[in-house]
């Protein structure tokens, strides 16, 4: 088993085939069957996964709302069928839609989409720089000339001081394990800042060089941990 | 679309999408079996949903009640049923009132009595045939 996940769905059938297709694929383990955000959330308080399957409605909160308040970024797998869900799912480094009921087939091509990506980016979390893939070779970064990264999906990209944008296929979560800590810090379950970057702060907006990157509630103690507030 | 099965295999209604089924559980009819019993199971709570969705008159219930039960009969093999909820959604959110829907609920309320039958039935015959088989 490489993967964890917890599937969170209150379509019986639904949730059941989707635990056989975990099974079946030997390559998923499930932590976890919940029919409400509420019982997830529960979980994943005192949980980590790898992947969450999703389901949007469901009676109380929906799915987006639980994503909203876990402190680490899963990757997701959304089950629904509506298209309407697009634009979230992008803002929610959503993997893949699952359009129930789905083939076997199917479901193990939106598992490929989720292996993490290993080779495109080189870091030692003590160096004072970076190595990212882009456009077919390996660029250095100065851990200092980086502004903050943002989630593109599949893809993150790296903004630096000198205005420049890097992307390269890679994960926020698979980052905030290998970036300097001293240097950087996630705030959001699509950014990652650069701690000596940050001009100043208001409510839930940090701003760094005219840049305002949002603060999720689940990560704002570590932020204000982290500032070197007197 | 609705192929029918090789000579041992389990026959099923001809209004099931035969194809369909096999697509997402091969020909493991013990699983098929499992599958009609969970759908059975929630059956009544999908449906009752719906009804109560409509007489209230919230069209916004009642378009999420009905996109809710939609997978099932895909998990069935009633994809004529499942593009009916799709339909139905579709006016469902175009339609002003409860009224402008009373034709196209009642067929709908009519496929959800009936599928529900037809689900029973098959349930009943893979229980005999997986019996048989084993």
């Amino acid at each position: 088993m490489s993967l964890s996940c917890i599937i969170v769905e209150d379509l019986q059938v639904a949730a059941n085939y989707l635990n056989n297709c975990c099974e079946k694929s030997g390559e998923v383990e499930v932590r976890g069957h919940f029919s409400n955000v509420t019982d997830a959330l529960s979980f994943l308080n005192s949980h980590s996964v790898d992947l969450i399957f999703l389901d949007v409605e469901m009676p109380g909160a929906n799915g987006f709302e639980l994503l909203d308040q876990i402190a680490f970024s899963p990757k997701v797998i959304l089950t629904t069928a509506k298209q309407e869900y697009a634009y979230n799912a992008f803002q929610y480094n959503v993997s893949d839609y699952l359009m129930k009921p789905f083939t076997y087939q199917r479901f193990i091509e939106a598992l490929k989409k989720i292996q993490p990506s290993k080779e495109t980016i080189s870091m030692n979390s003590a160096s004072d720089h970076i190595y990212i893939k882009t456009d077919g070779k390996l660029i250095r970064l100065n851990n200092d000339s980086i502004l903050y990264i943002e989630s593109m999906g599949d893809y993150v990209k790296f903004v630096t001081a000198d205005g420049k944008k890097f992307v390269t296929h890679n994960t926020i979560k698979n980052l905030e394990e290998k970036v300097s800590k001293s240097h950087f810090l996630k705030v959001h379950r699509s950014y990652i800042v650069n701690l000596h970057k940050i001009d100043d702060m208001r409510e839930n907006l940090l701003f760094i060089k005219g840049n305002e990157i949002p603060v999720s509630k689940a990560n704002k103690a570590d932020v204000f941990r982290r500032l070197n507030i007197v | 679309m609705k192929t029918q099965n090789a000579p041992n295999s389990f026959v099923f209604n001809s209004e099931i999408d035969v194809s369909y089924l096999n697509s997402l559980y091969g020909e493991d009819y013990v699983y098929v079996q499992e599958v009609f019993d969970t759908v059975l199971h929630d059956y009544q709570s999908l449906s009752d949903n719906i009804e109560m969705s409509y007489s209230s008159g919230n069209l916004t219930a009642l378009r999420a009640a009905v996109h809710k039960i939609k997978p099932v009969f895909g998990f069935v093999g009633l994809t004529a049923v499942q593009d009916h909820c799709q339909q139905f959604e579709q006016v469902c959110g175009a339609a002003g009132s409860p009224e402008h829907l009373a034709g196209d609920f009642e067929s709908l309320r009519n496929k959800i009595f009936h599928s529900k039958q037809l689900i029973e039935e098959e349930k009943k015959k893979l229980e005999l045939f997986n019996r048989q088989s084993s």
